[in-house]
């Protein structure tokens, strides 16, 4: 059979080139719509890295590693023994994983009460190593009064302001710290501020203390830890490098599990997917709003040459040609206005928003979504699976848009068409 | 009745109705008729007699209500959309009353759209297409755009599309009908030449006396059925 292409291929160049202004109301249409797309999606993509990597700093990483059941027991029972956590910090110190870490935080996390004078309240004790923490949950820029742990410290504890206003503790004040270790005994720590934080969240700042981590050890008799959180240098990385650690530690799966955020923080997950699924609504509308533009350009177009399709199916052009000759039309207009209105999107993005869209105006300083503390500047991100996606998005576009037209066309009548007068 | 085996185009008691409104409209009735190769045959008669709806038949373009149409004796009344439309390419040529030219395309494109759809080199087109041209007083407008043609012209130009691929059959649809009388001639001389010199058949309908004074047979049309059927 005769392959056509080139011939449909110049015919449907040459009658988007004939209906230029048509066509050009239509690429603007869609020219601007991709260029929202593009924007937004930058822009949102951004949004949620920041969002994931607040939350992340904040919660237990991109990637926790974790004895088996800790994530749902939350038990000090459930910990890495030193041993464990001496082989997962060795994978993560290879010479190939390292370079794409951008924070490892060992932490015996433990449920605690916290008495002080005036009261006596339960708590989330952490022993974090102060040397490391501050490079993942950035801590130490939190600071309301007095410092951060530091390395050489014993029984400093750096606590929410909250926490300190309502067990009225000043630095310098101690209090003592109770919880039952991994055989059920209870056992008291005392220990002193050295510091108060805010995070702006207020489950946080009411409920969180920080201590050395050979502190909490000592106090509990735990010689490992409860988590070895890790932050990526890309949080989209995240389900690659979950599996490459899964691999890597498969001889202790027994006892160390790999989780991403998405896992270990399923509300943060949840947020995050929920946004996504308003974008994902969001462009849908646009691609409908794109793709009935389209349609109506390129039906019209088959509608007002009704009698040249009449005449060129008489001339023998089959019904599959002249619905592909349809389709090439709507691929060109679709194809080129997609093109313009992706570099467009790139460009508008890039030269108003490169720093970052500013929300402070609108949202404060600060702003909290899903147990994470945002920063309202939102700085966008392109990826080239992004653009990728948005250029298949316009191709989908450009054919679906184009069936119903191209079906038209080849219902014509063509002993009607030849009546037809345009 | 012919039944000659050789037949350009011939029918078999073929009949087309319409449906309007529920109203059914019987535009051909029971015609049976054969046309030679090499004839140059007019179709006359009153507006509605069925002429055109006579010449789609045998083109193809629309599906008989009953009986049967061949074209060089392959039968089309019940075959595939695919292979009428590949019937249609290589053993038919058409010229309508309003050209029908592809306005995208030049007079050299336009004459040469059937053989661009069969797949014929490009230096055959090329030549067929040029001698063509200078056979019907065309030569040098070959790279015009139909909207820089005039009627006469265009019509050429259309002429020569449906002879180019030498089919077995042009139908033409009134088509001195836009013409002036000078163009209308000259065009009526091109398709005569063409009829005696390279043995192309023609069918057309029309009201043109002029052409139906050319004809070689002239058959008239009442209320969709032969009427008169007159060879000279």
């Amino acid at each position: 059979m005769m392959w056509r292409g080139p011939l449909l291929l110049r015919l449907a160049w040459r009658n988007v080139r004939r209906q230029a202004r048509r066509s050009a109301l239509t690429a603007a249409a869609m020219v601007v719509g991709l260029a929202l797309l593009v924007m937004s999606r930058s822009i949102a993509d951004g949004a949620h890295d920041e969002w994931i990597a607040a939350g992340v700093r904040l919660g237990s990483g991109h990637l926790a590693v974790q004895a088996p059941d800790f994530r749902t027991r939350h038990a000090i029972e459930q910990h890495l023994s030193a041993d464990d956590r001496a082989a997962v910090e060795a994978v993560l110190a290879d010479s190939a994983v390292a370079p794409h870490l951008a924070a490892v935080a060992p932490r015996l996390e433990i449920t605690a009460l916290a008495s002080a004078p005036a009261a006596a309240v339960p708590v989330a004790v952490i022993g974090v190593d102060p040397a490391r923490e501050p490079a993942f949950s950035e801590m130490d820029q939190r600071v309301v009064e007095g410092r951060y742990l530091e390395p050489g410290d014993h029984l400093q504890a750096f606590v929410g302001v909250e926490l300190a206003t309502r067990l009225r503790l000043r630095l310098g004040d101690r209090l003592v710290l109770t919880a039952s270790g991994p055989d059920g005994t209870i056992s008291d720590q005392l220990v002193r501020v050295v510091g108060t934080f805010r995070t702006a969240i207020p489950e946080v700042d009411q409920g969180l203390i920080h201590i050395p981590l050979p502190t909490a050890q000592a106090w509990l008799g735990v010689d490992g830890v409860t988590t070895i959180a890790v932050l990526l240098d890309r949080s989209w990385d995240t389900d690659r490098w979950v599996a490459r650690l899964r691999h890597a530690l498969a001889s202790r799966a027994d006892r160390v599990v790999v989780l991403s955020w998405r896992a270990a923080s399923p509300e943060l997950d949840a947020a995050v997917r929920m946004d996504d699924y308003g974008d994902y609504v969001f462009h849908g509308i646009l691609f409908v709003i794109i793709a009935l533009a389209i349609v109506n350009t390129v039906l019209m177009s088959v509608l007002y040459r009704t009698r040249e399709f009449g005449v060129i199916r008489a001339l023998g052009l089959r019904r599959r040609d002249t619905a592909m000759l349809v389709m090439i039309e709507g691929l060109i207009l679709t194809g080129i206005s997609g093109l313009v209105g992706l570099l467009l999107g790139l460009a508008v993005t890039w030269g108003f928003f490169h720093d970052g869209l500013d929300l402070t105006a609108l949202m404060g300083d600060q702003m909290t979504a899903a147990g994470a503390v945002i920063d309202p500047v939102f700085v966008p991100q392109f990826r080239v699976i992004q653009l990728v996606q948005s250029a298949v998005s316009v191709i989908i576009i450009g054919i679906v848009a184009s069936l119903y037209p191209a079906w038209r066309a080849t219902r014509i009548d063509m002993a009607e068409a030849m009546k037809f007068e345009a | 009745m012919s039944d000659s085996p050789a037949a350009a185009v011939r029918t078999d008691a073929v009949w087309k109705i319409f449906e309007h409104d529920g109203i059914a409209v019987e535009a051909v009735r029971g015609v049976t008729m054969s046309v030679a190769p090499g004839e140059f045959v007019v179709l006359a008669g009153p507006s509605g007699s069925g002429k055109t709806t006579l010449l789609n038949l045998f083109g193809g373009l629309t599906r008989p209500t009953r009986g049967r149409v061949w074209i060089a004796e392959q039968e089309i009344s019940d075959i595939s959309e695919r292979r009428l439309a590949q019937i249609r390419l290589e053993r038919l040529g058409f010229v309508f009353q309003a050209y029908n030219l592809l306005p995208v395309l030049t007079a050299r494109e336009n004459a040469e759209f059937s053989l661009l759809l069969r797949g014929t080199p490009e230096a055959e087109r090329r030549q067929r297409v040029t001698a063509l041209f200078e056979r019907i007083g065309i030569a040098g407008l070959e790279d015009r755009r139909p909207g820089k043609l005039s009627g006469g012209q265009q019509q050429r130009v259309a002429v020569a599309r449906a002879v180019v691929g030498e089919p077995a059959l042009v139908l033409a649809d009134e088509p001195t009908a836009n013409l002036d009388s000078a163009s209308s001639d000259a065009l009526l001389e091109v398709m005569v030449q063409l009829n005696q010199e390279l043995g192309t058949t023609f069918v057309f309908a029309t009201h043109d006396t002029r052409l139906m004074e050319r004809a070689k047979r002239l058959i008239h049309l009442v209320d969709g059925a032969v009427a008169s059927d007159t060879r000279r």
